[in-house]
């Protein structure tokens, strides 16, 4: 346990000073929110709805902060660190890279919770938002769906040849699930065909999930979303653990 | 009798359907330095390798202090010190918290600020990692290597882009180590180190091992070897080394010029 701790404070020191990583998880979304909040306001959705645009909005920008750590930060390290061969110092000492990969999940799950916490507060204070949903519905939704992004990020690590080869996979499918999931433009604005393709990315299920718990849904409602996410993540991550086993890693 | 510190019998291994070390069998005891020498590709590193639990063989018997170091890792790495022959770290971590993060692996480190300074990297401990020289982040990979005060210390090419100051200092720093009584594997492509450090010499050719003993040993496996008209009494290691290692053709200035 001492060994993770010393491990984890130095990979927790090393993601803050990586730009990048620290703009996408904690500054981006709120800008998002500035922007969006500034144009829409927290006004109802429809004008019979209860809930508000930055009610529906918070949500699917916290599976955006998902999204940045679990397919991008995380998975883009991974791919680094091995490519590099950093793991295999780590090999060469007490502690393997199973420990150095787990302090790395747990640092990206620490800043996806101060991302979302970040929106959540900034989404409180300037838009008074709403979070009408209970916790275990909310926390189930949270971790489900960051289970979901995290997996997807290690499975693309598994399956990339190279540092380059996960980097592309994993910007790829971040971008194109940000832009058709519903997590910065709402999905109602969508044609028949882009609602299609949205049916096929695990962030539009993650998104639905999360703003259905937000807005007070119970988790009986979301049965649909939980299989879906909660069956890609053992997938993925049992995929992505025999692909590893294959790998050569020294 | 005193147990081994490494113990090697009839080690293979292969990647895909390349025999890259065919039974390789050798042991070390306290407070020997033994060199592993032969040309590039003869199979060092992967032998090596094995020995650090960083391969699994695909027979065979290994053993350090008693123990599989593929299956008992852990255990093993409480009393082996590692130096790769290419050594990456975390991008913008810095000297000081690499040392302190290592420091962090073993109940009893050793004094890395001593170290630091022994090993001239006092005054790069702010630095970050990537912006020390190739010399530098060699010396860094060194004390990283001795943090856990090992038993075991293995070191592959370690003076490889050190400077001829540095690397004299280095060979004192092992002789020194050896006194302690910690026994030492030395990957080398330098004759002369291993002319000054090696207690026992294990050569390699084409991942065979074609021999194991003392230097003095290894001169008589070579006079047997080179062609009588050839071989002169009193030649350097390096010297019969070039004698008896395979023929490699030398770059000319044909195509060049």
């Amino acid at each position: 346990m001492k060994r993770f701790a010393i491990v984890f404070k130095t990979e927790f020191i090393l993601f803050l000073r990586d730009f990048f990583g620290v703009f996408f998880a904690l500054a981006f979304p709120v800008l998002m929110l500035l922007l969006f909040g500034g144009i829409y306001g927290n006004e109802p959705v429809s004008p019979e709805a209860a809930t508000g645009v930055m009610d529906v909005s918070v949500p699917a920008y916290a599976v955006m902060v998902m999204g940045v750590t679990g397919l991008m930060s995380f998975p883009l390290t991974l791919a680094g660190y091995k490519e590099r061969k950093i793991y295999k110092r780590f090999d060469a000492s007490p502690v393997g890279k199973k420990t150095v990969i787990a302090a790395q999940a747990v640092v990206n799950v620490v800043m996806t919770l101060f991302g979302i916490a970040n929106l959540l507060i900034a989404g409180k204070l300037l838009y008074h938002i709403r979070i009408q949903g209970t916790l275990l519905p909310v926390c189930t939704a949270l971790l489900l769906s960051a289970a979901a992004m995290f997996s997807m990020g290690f499975f693309f690590t598994a399956v990339g040849r190279d540092e380059k080869s996960t980097n592309l996979l994993c910007y790829l499918f971040y971008f194109i699930m940000l832009f058709l999931s519903g997590a910065t433009i709402p999905d109602m604005l969508f044609p028949a065909a882009m609602k299609t393709i949205a049916g096929f990315l695990p962030m539009t299920y993650a998104v639905d999930f999360m703003q259905g718990v937000f807005a007070g849904d119970s988790l009986i409602e979301h049965g649909k979303e939980i299989a879906v996410l909660g069956t890609l993540t053992v997938v993925l991550v049992a995929a992505g653990a025999l692909l590893y086993r294959k790998k050569d890693w020294a | 009798m005193a147990e081994k510190v490494v113990q090697v019998e009839q080690l293979r291994l292969s990647y895909q359907r390349v025999q890259a070390v065919r039974d390789v069998t050798f042991s070390l005891g306290e407070g020997e330095i033994l060199a592993v020498i032969g040309q590039n590709g003869s199979g060092k590193t992967s032998t090596v390798e094995c020995i650090e639990g960083l391969r699994k063989p695909d027979s065979g018997l290994i053993r350090v202090f008693g123990k599989d170091p593929w299956r008992q890792r852990g255990e093993v790495y409480k009393k082996m010190g590692v130096q790769l022959q290419e050594t990456e770290y975390p991008l913008k971590i810095r000297v000081e918290e690499q040392c302190r993060l290592f420091a962090g692996f073993y109940e009893r480190p050793a004094d890395w600020e001593l170290l630091l300074s022994q090993l001239g990297l006092a005054d790069k401990r702010k630095r970050q990692v990537r912006k020390l020289s190739g010399g530098e982040k060699q010396r860094l990979s060194v004390l990283l290597a001795l943090m856990g005060r090992p038993k075991l210390l293995i070191l592959d090419e370690l003076t490889t882009g050190l400077d001829p100051e540095a690397r004299q200092g280095m060979w004192r720093s092992l002789e020194s180590i050896q006194k302690g009584g910690a026994a030492i594997i030395l990957v080398s492509h330098y004759l002369d180190e291993v002319e000054r450090l090696a207690d026992k010499i294990l050569y390699l050719e084409k991942g065979e091992q074609c021999f194991f003993g003392t230097k003095q040993g290894f001169r008589e496996y070579a006079k047997s070897r080179i062609p009588r008209e050839e071989w002169e009494e009193g030649q350097s290691l390096e010297q019969i080394y070039l004698q008896l290692a395979p023929e490699t053709k030398g770059l000319t200035t044909e195509g060049i010029l």
